[in-house]
C-alpha cells in the first residue's frame, strides 16, 4: 500500500505477525494525518468510501509519541463503535509543548467491505525523527 | 545491533543461550528453543532482538525464554515467556498482548471420520451460521451493565449459571474458568462498551473453530484418560477477548507511559512499558486483565455451546451420540501469578506468557483429579490446513520455563507479502480440493492466514517434545475450517 500527497507519503513495510507503515511528512499535522489515512489505507479501498458524518477529537499526552498512537487508537475506538472508517482529517491544533494536544475534526463514511481489524496502534519502535524534508516514523499495528 | 548465530551458546541441540554479557541493558540471558533451521528462522526477522529487549525489564528471574514458534511481534515477540518475582518485580501489559486471554479450546465427539463423513460439509454450515464470525461480529446475547460485570468477575463460572457450560468443561479449563482478582472497576467505560455487544462471537485474523480428525495416537494411556482415540472428530475453537481486550491493553500500554517515567525504568522499547506489581498502577492492571481473561474463558465458552449445538442441529438422529466433551481450554497470552523453584527456593513469580502455553507437568495442584496424574493437557493449532496436536506438561516444563512450551506453527511470512503472493480464492479451492470445507467471511484475510506463510508445525512440535517441555499424545488434521 502507498499512500502519496504533497503533504505526506506512507508505505506499507514487511512485518511477520502484524501490519506496519512508514510515514514522512513535512510536519508534525502531515504526520499523523499521514498515519491516520495509512492505517485505513490498511482496511479498506478509501476511495470507495463516501464520508457521511464527522466527529471532534480532542486529545491531551504526555508527549508526542504518546499523543500519536493515542490519536490512532482514538481512531481506531470510533470506528469499531461508529462502524465507520475515516477518509477526512483536519487537524485544527497540535502543539508540543512540554505534554502534546490536539483538536481535530474527522469525517468517516460506511466502508462496503473491511479486510481485516486493527486491534491497536502499538508503541513498538516508534521515535518520531527528523528525516530529509521533514519527519519520519514507523508505526506497527497488532492485527 | 544484528543478532547472529555465533552469538548464541548452544546447550544443546534443541536450546541455545545468549548471555546477558551479550548487551549492557540485559538482566537475565535468553533462552530459544529451536533446532538448527527453526533458529535461522527466528533469525529472520527481530524476534530475538525483541527477547533480548524483554531481558532488560527489572525484577526478572533466571532467564527469558523464546519458543520455537517465535516471530516478530511488538514490544515482546510472539513466543516469549518472562517471569517477574513478586512483590516487586514487574508486569507489563504489552508483554501480554492486545488479545488478553486468546486462547484455544479442545471439544471431542464420540464419532468418527468415518461415520460423518457425508455430514463434514453441513456441519461447517452450521457452524458458520451459529458462531458469529467476521470483522465487527456481534453476538446473540445481550447483557445489562450489572450482567455483564458479573460475567467480568467470573468467567465461565457465569456461562454455568446461565446455562452455557457444564460443570466438567470449567474442570477442564485453565483456572478453572475464573482468573481470581478481577476488578471491573479498573476497566474503563469504553472496554465495556466494546466487549458487550461480542460475547460469544469468533471474530477475525487468526481465529477460528476447526473440525478435525485425529490421525494418530502417541501415548495410548494419556489419550485414554483424555477421551482421544484414532479417526475420532474433534472441534477446536481459537479466539480470545475480542474488543474487550485489546481496549484494556490500549488503556494501560498508554497509561502506563507515565508509569516508567514514575518509577525510573529505562526501556529499549516504548510498548514494554510496565509497573512493579506491588504499585497502584500495577495492581490495577491486574484486576482489569483478570477482566479481560475472564471475558475470554465465557467467550469461548459460549461458542463451545453454539459449535455443541451446531453438531446436535446436523447429527441428531444421524449418529448414536452427537455429545461433545471438553479436553481442555487454554490461555496463550496471560499474565499469572504463580510459585515456580528458582535457584533452588520455590518463590512467587508473574509469568508473562505471549505467544506461549502453560504446561504444567503431572502432580500440579492446579490440575483436577483425572488430569493431575497426567499432566496439563496443552493444545497447539497448527496454520490452515495443517496438522494441529495434543500435548501435555512434563516435569521438564516445571524445571525449565516456568511450566511453559509453544502456542501453535508461527510465522515466517509477513502479512504483505502473503496478501501479494497468496489469492484467497485459490487457496479455498486447493483446501477444498485436499478435503477441507472451508467457510470464511474475508478471501485476503483467508490469504494472509496461509500455511505457507507458517512454519512447519511439526518441527515445533518435535523441539518441545525433544527439549522436554511437553510430551505428545496426538496429532490432529482439519476436515472444515470456519473464519470470519
Amino acid at each position: 500500500m502507498h499512500v502519496s500527497t504533497p503533504d505526506h507519503h506512507v508505505q506499507e513495510i514487511e512485518h511477520t505477525a502484524d501490519w506496519a507503515i512508514r510515514v514522512r511528512a513535512r510536519d508534525l499535522i502531515g504526520l499523523f494525518t499521514g498515519a491516520a489515512e495509512g492505517m485505513f489505507g490498511l482496511l479498506t479501498d478509501l476511495s470507495q468510501v463516501t464520508p457521511v458524518r464527522q466527529f471532534e477529537i480532542e486529545l491531551r499526552a504526555i508527549d508526542v509519541e504518546t499523543l500519536l498512537i493515542d490519536w490512532l487508537n482514538e481512531l481506531l475506538y470510533l470506528s469499531e463503535e461508529q462502524g465507520v472508517v475515516f477518509t477526512g482529517f483536519a487537524i485544527h491544533d497540535l502543539t508540543v509543548n512540554g505534554g502534546a494536544r490536539l483538536r481535530a475534526q474527522v469525517d468517516g463514511g460506511h466502508p462496503s467491505e473491511l479486510f481485516k481489524v486493527i486491534k491497536a496502534a502499538t508503541f513498538h519502535g516508534l521515535s518520531i525523527r527528523r528525516a530529509e524534508d521533514g519527519l519520519q516514523a514507523e508505526l506497527v499495528f497488532d492485527v | 545491533m544484528a543478532i547472529r548465530k555465533q552469538d548464541f551458546t548452544k546447550i544443546n541441540d534443541y536450546l541455545w543461550e545468549i548471555p546477558k554479557s551479550f548487551r549492557d541493558d540485559m538482566r537475565v540471558p535468553v533462552r530459544v528453543y529451536a533446532d538448527d533451521e527453526l533458529l535461522e528462522d527466528a533469525l529472520g526477522d527481530k524476534s530475538i532482538e525483541q527477547a533480548v529487549n524483554v531481558a532488560s525489564l527489572p525484577g526478572l528471574v533466571e532467564r527469558v525464554l523464546v519458543m520455537p514458534d517465535v516471530h516478530q511481534g511488538y514490544g515482546m515477540p510472539i513466543g516469549g515467556v518472562a517471569a517477574s518475582e513478586l512483590p516487586s518485580g514487574i508486569i507489563s501489559p504489552g508483554a501480554i498482548g492486545y488479545d488478553i486471554n486468546c486462547g484455544v479450546r479442545l471439544l471431542a465427539s464420540h464419532v468418527s471420520h468415518d461415520e460423518v463423513r457425508d455430514q463434514i460439509g453441513d456441519l461447517a454450515t452450521a457452524l458458520y451460521r451459529n458462531c458469529p464470525s467476521g470483522v465487527g461480529s456481534e453476538g446473540h446475547i445481550r447483557l445489562s451493565h450489572d450482567e455483564f460485570t458479573d460475567m467480568l468477575r467470573q468467567g465461565s463460572k457465569w456461562a454455568l449459571k446461565q446455562g452455557y457450560a457444564r460443570r466438567e468443561d470449567l474442570d477442564h479449563t485453565e483456572e478453572f474458568g475464573t482468573m481470581p482478582g478481577a476488578d471491573p472497576g479498573k476497566v474503563s467505560e469504553r472496554a465495556v462498551k466494546r466487549g458487550r455487544p461480542q460475547v460469544g462471537t469468533l471474530g477475525a485474523g487468526n481465529h477460528f473453530i476447526e473440525v478435525d480428525r485425529v490421525t494418530s495416537i502417541f501415548d495410548e494411556e494419556a489419550a485414554r484418560v483424555l477421551g482421544l482415540f484414532e479417526d475420532q472428530i474433534v472441534v477446536q475453537i481459537h479466539c480470545g477477548s475480542r474488543g474487550f481486550g485489546h481496549q484494556v491493553c490500549t488503556d494501560y500500554v498508554s497509561d502506563f507511559q507515565s508509569a516508567v517515567r514514575k518509577y525510573g525504568i529505562q526501556l529499549p522499547d516504548r510498548e514494554l512499558v510496565c509497573a512493579p506489581l506491588d504499585s497502584p498502577e500495577g495492581k490495577d492492571y491486574l484486576g482489569a486483565m483478570a477482566c479481560a481473561a475472564n471475558y475470554a474463558f465465557a467467550n469461548r465458552q459460549v461458542l463451545a455451546h453454539l459449535v455443541r449445538r451446531s453438531f446436535e442441529e446436523v447429527l441428531a438422529g444421524k449418529v448414536r451420540d452427537f455429545d461433545l466433551h471438553q479436553i481442555y481450554d487454554i490461555a496463550h497470552n496471560m499474565g499469572k501469578i504463580e510459585e515456580h523453584v528458582v535457584g533452588g527456593k520455590s518463590i512467587k513469580v508473574c509469568v508473562h506468557r505471549k505467544g506461549a502455553t502453560r504446561a504444567f507437568g503431572p502432580g500440579s495442584d492446579v490440575l483436577p483429579p483425572d488430569l493431575k496424574p497426567i499432566g496439563q493437557p496443552v493444545l497447539i493449532p497448527g496454520s490452515m490446513g495443517t496438522a494441529s496436536w495434543v500435548l501435555l506438561g512434563t516435569a521438564g516444563s516445571m524445571e525449565q520455563s516456568f511450566g511453559s512450551t509453544c502456542h501453535g506453527a508461527g510465522r515466517v511470512m509477513s502479512r504483505s507479502r502473503a496478501k501479494k503472493e497468496i489469492r484467497g480464492e485459490k487457496l479455498r479451492d486447493e483446501l477444498q480440493g485436499r478435503g477441507i470445507r472451508v467457510r470464511a467471511g474475508s478471501m485476503p484475510g483467508l490469504a494472509e492466514e496461509a500455511p505457507q506463510a507458517y512454519k512447519d508445525v511439526d518441527r515445533v512440535i518435535e523441539v518441545v517434545s525433544k527439549a522436554g517441555i511437553a510430551r505428545k499424545v496426538a496429532r490432529l488434521e482439519p476436515v472444515a475450517v470456519i473464519k470470519g
